[in-house]
């Protein structure tokens, strides 16, 4: 491996991408499938209620109904969840919200579904329901869990808080309210059945985490595990959306009840209130800062609506918790956090998971501190960052890639003195604002976390990659073969990963927490070498040479006397002889014993950080208090770059989903109905996004990232809201407080 | 989705034909009715399809007044040279619905019919008095659009009844007409708030006829004649906001739902009046140099 | 309820279909013809744009398109744009500029563009904007869309 780079850094076209522009790309609703039956499900329509009964007898001799199935029915586990299995796959005695699943009906036709659904006679007794986390959290709230309706409390503290607020010279506290936000993946979630031969089931799913489902099916159908196949379709965006395993377990349940082939597509409606969203959180915040600048201390209290079921709340809390102070150094900090359950659809992981609900908080507030100081909100932050080798209030040391928070800094200051210098439109008011961030990297402390990828040398030449982690559209698949294209000195063309099947695939573990390429990369390097000195061991043995005494370099073995063979002969020899060439290796995501604290819960900290910053400029309109976002800017450091247009495209995209949340992203409850479509949940549209965009990639090497890359999956949608409210701020002198920015709010009507 | 039988007429005596059977509903363009009738929330045993009826597109100028088919598309309309002459608040309008894929297939007449408090076209129609010719099997009558629009969604429309056209006359003189719609987004925006202003000066530069038509602020688009009377007669160089506020208030009676709120709708209606009344104003300066 | 049958040219060959009139282009196209490249992303309500398809010319949500519409028409669907193996210029240019991640929106992308550059070849970026603005896509942030759609139109006069 050299300075001048093959593959690495480059933008290179996708392989997939040919045939997403031909529509060949099958995506799970796509597949063609012989004798596929209709699956429906009878979702409650109340948000809380008994279930006092269950009549299937009608439904079931509806002529082309092959199966009513309910709970009672579900052989195996009945429950599931990655971290608090309290997710009924069907409900049982209960219904938590509004679209919870009751009854899965198989039938031949939709006509016979929609009958059966009709027919079914399911009564229910409802119950007082509650909505948000802060009453649900009291005693006298209606108990929806049996233990209680607080399923995390975390109480994170350092220092002295009180001594830290004495030490200030100026208090500030403000209370954020962050909405509940649809992943927005177009792809609806989709799943796909086949029951086989001898007790054995295949399941395509479109999901972040295929081997999870495999676990979850396995035990719904009380069947082992090796007997259920999980493969993946084409992914049409998951950004944390997909980690659920609601609908695969469903479809596995229908195509065993039938023996047949069952395929479950939700309607976006169904989306909607049926799968997990970004938790809404109440966060009161309180600041205490000196007259120069530096922060002194934080109390924070964070109320979290993890909605019916836990899902990931509880990690979400964590990072929420973790990342509250922002990349600030604050001696003295008390954390609170609450998860809650309330009669709202599910919260769970969503790109950025926390982070960007604590960082509306921090980087508002950090203005807010900037204008009570009479500092500019550049200054404010250099007087506070951390530096390398410092702590975070969690204990978590900061490597050499803080040095990203400075560089930060300076090209904010640049981008804004030149956005500010913009000639404002009549009868606008521009405003110019920024916001930093900190997204962690990886699963947290003390939560397992292996990848497992391997290498085949194919005898024409290819190295196929088995990806042990889902693709999911956001170009897994091509940094992974640049990174290994780049480690076997191959072209990148001669590099290819294969579609995900779990039955000859190591377990690469769920794509998520921005550190795929990192698990992966890593992995597949150590693959690559090891698959190097396999090469050179079986090239030995054919030349009859010691192993030690051959090179292998740009796709060919290296003799002594500098004759070269072409490693394509080689594969050709062992594959006479039926040998394949191949590799595993397995990552672990690194927390070193000695930087990282033990004394908090598990799955904190995380110990790896990505940085950033993002400015806006806005033009508001005074009399409308609509808020165009004319001008944009995302920093961000990634260590390395992989793919050059796969770093811009997901800062670009991730930029897009953060002005959805800064702007327009809402899921409302009006008249007792959720928000559940397109129609009035608004996502930004080309016309709603900035026209002048700018990115600027920094590359500080990450010493134990593949060729030093970091993660930049989730980041780029962290700092955008904070950077939009700061810049209406600065433009209209109001400060919203509560996501989205929205006219109504500019104006306080 | 619903059950139905199909018809797809190509001639207008068809169209009527299969209308006046018990249960039959028209479809144009159908970007309000599919969705609609897949949400259960529209019915019809009978569903006439009238993208055959190539008589009912058009954009004419019959001298003394404009027709324009009932069929014509909103992208017509707002590529519509004579209409940008004639209706400029209507050409914005229709540019500012939906998005490239509905506007070439959503017609004035399905606007006019599905009858939105939002609705886009209905503005502009309004200030100008247009007025509606419906036809069924029997016969035809001409409606004001005014009262042919009874509430959400609620039409004068009967049995068998479809819009054949909708007409207007010009104004003439110093003249001036202007649309403004505020929506939570720029793409595919629904009106929170939306005005039409048509203004006409005298020799005077005073403001001899006005006409404002307002929309989501009430059950259905409406004409704001209290604040048309309150500017009669004004010059409109003075800051009318105080005006058209008070006027406003006895006359317009939004509500706070899932798009926005009450307040906000009562001031925005205040300054999109003003906003389009200035753009009209400039334009019948424009007119009458 | 009466099944109807439509004629119409697809990709350009005369096309016969029969069906239930209740049921819409897209659902025709997907689950008759075996051609998936138009999807659903918003339950049928015309606000995603994932199923668009050219009809006449004219970029159309398929969704919104009742079967006994279609008839006499000429529908180009994403599987209709290569030529004799030959991808579409928009096509080439999508893969170039890095325009497609997740790709589920990019059929209804692909043909929203075309139809743009059919009629008017040299749009700028705001009318690239409007034209796409009926087209949802979580993953790109549509810079990439917009640079795809500059690089097919140098590629000189339309199809």
């Amino acid at each position: 491996m050299t300075d001048r780079f093959l593959a690495v850094g480059k933008s290179l076209h996708r392989k997939d991408a040919w045939d997403k522009t031909t529509g060949k790309a099958l995506y799970t609703a796509d597949i063609p499938i012989e004798n596929l039956r209709v699956g429906m499900i009878v979702r409650s329509p109340h948000h809380y209620a008994r279930i006092l009964e269950i009549d299937k007898n009608q439904s079931q001799e509806i002529p082309g109904v092959l199966a009513v199935l309910s709970s009672d029915d579900i052989p195996g586990a009945k429950v599931f969840g990655s971290l608090i299995p309290d997710q009924p796959s069907l409900a049982i005695d209960v219904v938590r919200h509004i679209g919870e699943p009751v009854v899965l009906i198989i039938a031949e036709t939709k006509q016979a579904a929609q009958e059966a659904a009709d027919q079914i006679k399911i009564s229910y007794q409802p119950l007082g329901a509650v909505f948000d986390p802060i009453q649900a959290a009291r005693e006298d709230a209606p108990r929806l869990h049996p233990d209680g309706n607080v399923i995390t409390a975390l109480n994170i503290n350092d220092g002295d808080i009180e001594k830290g607020f004495k030490e200030a010279d100026h208090i500030l506290e403000d209370t954020y309210s962050l909405p509940r936000i649809h992943p927005g993946y177009m792809e609806l979630e989709t799943s796909l059945a086949i029951w086989g031969e001898n007790q054995t089931i295949t399941v395509w799913v479109s999901s972040q985490h295929p081997f999870t489902d495999q676990d979850f099916i396995a035990a719904a159908l009380d069947l082992p595990v090796e007997n259920v196949r999980v493969k993946l379709g084409v992914i049409g965006g998951a950004f944390g959306g997909k980690e659920d395993s609601s609908l695969s377990i469903l479809a596995a349940l229908g195509a065993w009840a039938i023996k047949g082939a069952v395929r479950l597509v939700n309607t976006r409606r169904e989306s909607f209130v049926a799968h997990p969203k970004r938790h809404p959180a109440q966060i009161h915040y309180k600041l205490g800062a000196r007259s120069d600048g530096t922060f002194t201390a934080l109390k924070a209290e964070v109320h979290m609506d993890t909605g019916a079921y836990a899902s990931y709340g509880p990690a979400v809390a964590m990072i929420l918790t973790e990342t509250l102070a922002g990349s600030y150094r604050i001696p003295n900090v008390q954390v609170e956090s609450y998860v809650v359950y309330t009669n709202s659809p599910l919260s769970g992981a969503m790109r950025g998971f926390g982070s960007p609900q604590s960082h509306f908080a921090v980087e508002s507030m950090v203005d807010s501190m900037a204008e009570e100081l009479g500092m500019d909100p550049v200054q404010i932050r250099r007087a506070n960052i951390l530096k390398v080798g410092e702590k975070m209030f969690t204990g978590v040391t900061l490597n050499e890639t803080a040095n990203a928070l400075p560089i930060c800094l300076d090209q904010a200051q640049e981008i804004m003195d030149r956005f500010r210098a913009v000639e404002v439109s009549p009868g606008k008011k521009a405003g110019v604002g920024m916001a930093l961030a900190a997204q962690s990297m990886g699963l947290g402390a003390n939560v397992p976390d292996d990848s497992s990828h391997r290498l085949e040398w194919a005898p024409d030449g290819r190295v196929l990659i088995h990806l042990g982690s889902p693709d999911l559209g956001q170009g897994l698949a091509m940094a992974v073969e640049q990174i290994t294209a780049e480690a076997l000195d191959l072209p990148y063309s001669q590099v290819e990963s294969l579609p995900l099947d779990t039955l000859d695939r190591p377990n690469g573990n769920v794509t998520c927490a921005s550190r795929m390429t990192y698990m992966a990369g890593n992995a597949l390097i150590d693959a690559s070498e090891k698959l190097i000195q396999d090469l050179l061991t079986h090239a030995g043995e054919i030349l009859e040479v010691p192993a030690k005494k051959l090179i292998y370099k740009d796709g060919q073995i290296i003799k002594e006397d500098g004759s070269k063979l072409p490693v394509v002969e080689f594969l050709g020899r062992l594959a006479e002889k039926s040998i394949t060439l191949t590799s595993e290796s397995t990552f672990s995501f690194p927390y070193p014993e000695e930087t990282t604290p033990q004394d908090l819960p598990i799955g904190m900290p995380h110990v790896l950080y990505c940085f950033g910053a993002q400015v806006a400029r806005v033009e508001v309109d005074p009399d409308l208090g609509t808020v165009e976002v004319t001008h944009f800017a995302a920093i961000h450091d990634v260590g390395k770059v992989i793919s050059q247009s796969g770093v811009e495209g997901q800062i670009e995209g991730g930029v897009a989903t953060g002005l959805g949340y800064a702007l327009y992203e809402t899921m409302l409850r009006k008249d007792d109905q959720w928000v559940d479509s397109f129609t009035e949940y608004l996502l930004p549209t080309s016309k709603d996004l900035p026209t002048h965009y700018e990115n600027i990639i920094l590359e500080i090497p990450e010493a134990s990232g593949p060729y030093g890359a970091k993660g930049i999956g989730e980041i780029p949608l962290v700092p955008t809201a904070p950077a939009v409210a700061n810049a209406v701020h600065d433009a209209a002198g109001v400060r919203v407080t509560e996501l989205p920015i929205s006219p109504e709010r500019v104006l306080g009507l | 989705m619903q059950e139905f039988n199909y018809h797809r007429p190509v001639t207008i005596a068809e169209l009527k034909e299969f209308l006046s059977q018990p249960g039959a509903r028209i479809l144009a363009g159908g970007t309000d009715i599919v969705p609609r009738m897949r949400q259960g929330k529209f019915s019809a045993s009978i569903l006439v399809d009238t993208s055959g009826v190539k008589a009912m597109r058009f954009i004419e100028d019959q001298g003394s007044e404009i027709v324009l088919g009932a069929l014509t598309t909103h992208q017509e309309t707002a590529d519509s040279a004579l209409l940008q002459n004639i209706n400029p608040a209507l050409v914005t309008a229709a540019e500012s619905i939906g998005c490239q894929q509905t506007r070439c297939r959503g017609t004035l007449g399905g606007n006019i019919a599905n009858a939105s408090p939002a609705a886009d076209t209905l503005p502009p129609l309004l200030v100008f008095d247009a007025t509606l010719l419906l036809q069924n099997k029997e016969g035809e009558r001409w409606i004001p659009i005014e009262k042919f629009l009874l509430g959400p969604g609620k039409t004068d429309l009967r049995e068998g009844e479809f819009i054949h056209s909708i007409s207007f006359k010009p104004m003439i003189g110093s003249w001036g007409a202007a649309f403004i719609k505020v929506g939570k987004r720029s793409g595919m925006a629904i009106s929170v708030a939306n005005a039409a202003v048509a203004v006409e000066l005298n020799d005077k530069g005073k403001i001899s006829d006005i006409r404002i038509a307002l929309g989501s602020v009430a059950p259905t688009v409406i004409r704001c004649r209290k604040i048309e009377q309150a500017l009669l007669g004004k010059e409109p160089e003075m800051a009318l906001m105080k005006e058209i506020h008070d006027a406003s208030q006895e006359e317009i009676s939004p509500i706070t739902d899932i798009r926005s709120t009450e307040e906000y709708r009562d001031h925005a209606a205040v300054v999109i009046i003003h906003r389009a009344l200035e753009n009209a104003v400039e334009q019948a300066k424009e007119r009458g140099r | 309820m009466k099944e109807i049958t439509v004629s119409f040219l697809l990709n350009g060959k005369r096309t016969s279909v029969t069906s239930l009139p209740n049921r819409t282009l897209l659902d025709v196209l997907r689950e008759d013809l075996g051609l998936t490249g138009a999807k659903d992303a918003c339950g049928g309500e015309g606000e995603c744009g994932a199923c668009t398809v050219i009809m006449n010319g004219n970029s159309v949500n398929s969704c919104l398109v009742f079967i006994g519409q279609i008839e006499g028409t000429q529908i180009t669907t994403i599987e209709g744009l290569m030529d004799k193996g030959e991808f579409h210029r928009l096509q080439k240019a999508f893969v170039e500029a890095g325009a497609v991640q997740c790709g589920f929106c990019t059929p209804g992308v692909i043909l929203t563009a075309k139809a743009l550059l059919d009629n008017d070849p040299h749009p700028t970026d705001q009318e690239i904007r409007e034209g796409l603005s009926g087209n949802l896509c979580r993953c790109t942030g549509y810079n990439k869309m917009i640079d795809a759609i500059h690089l097919a139109e140098q590629g000189g006069l339309h199809d």
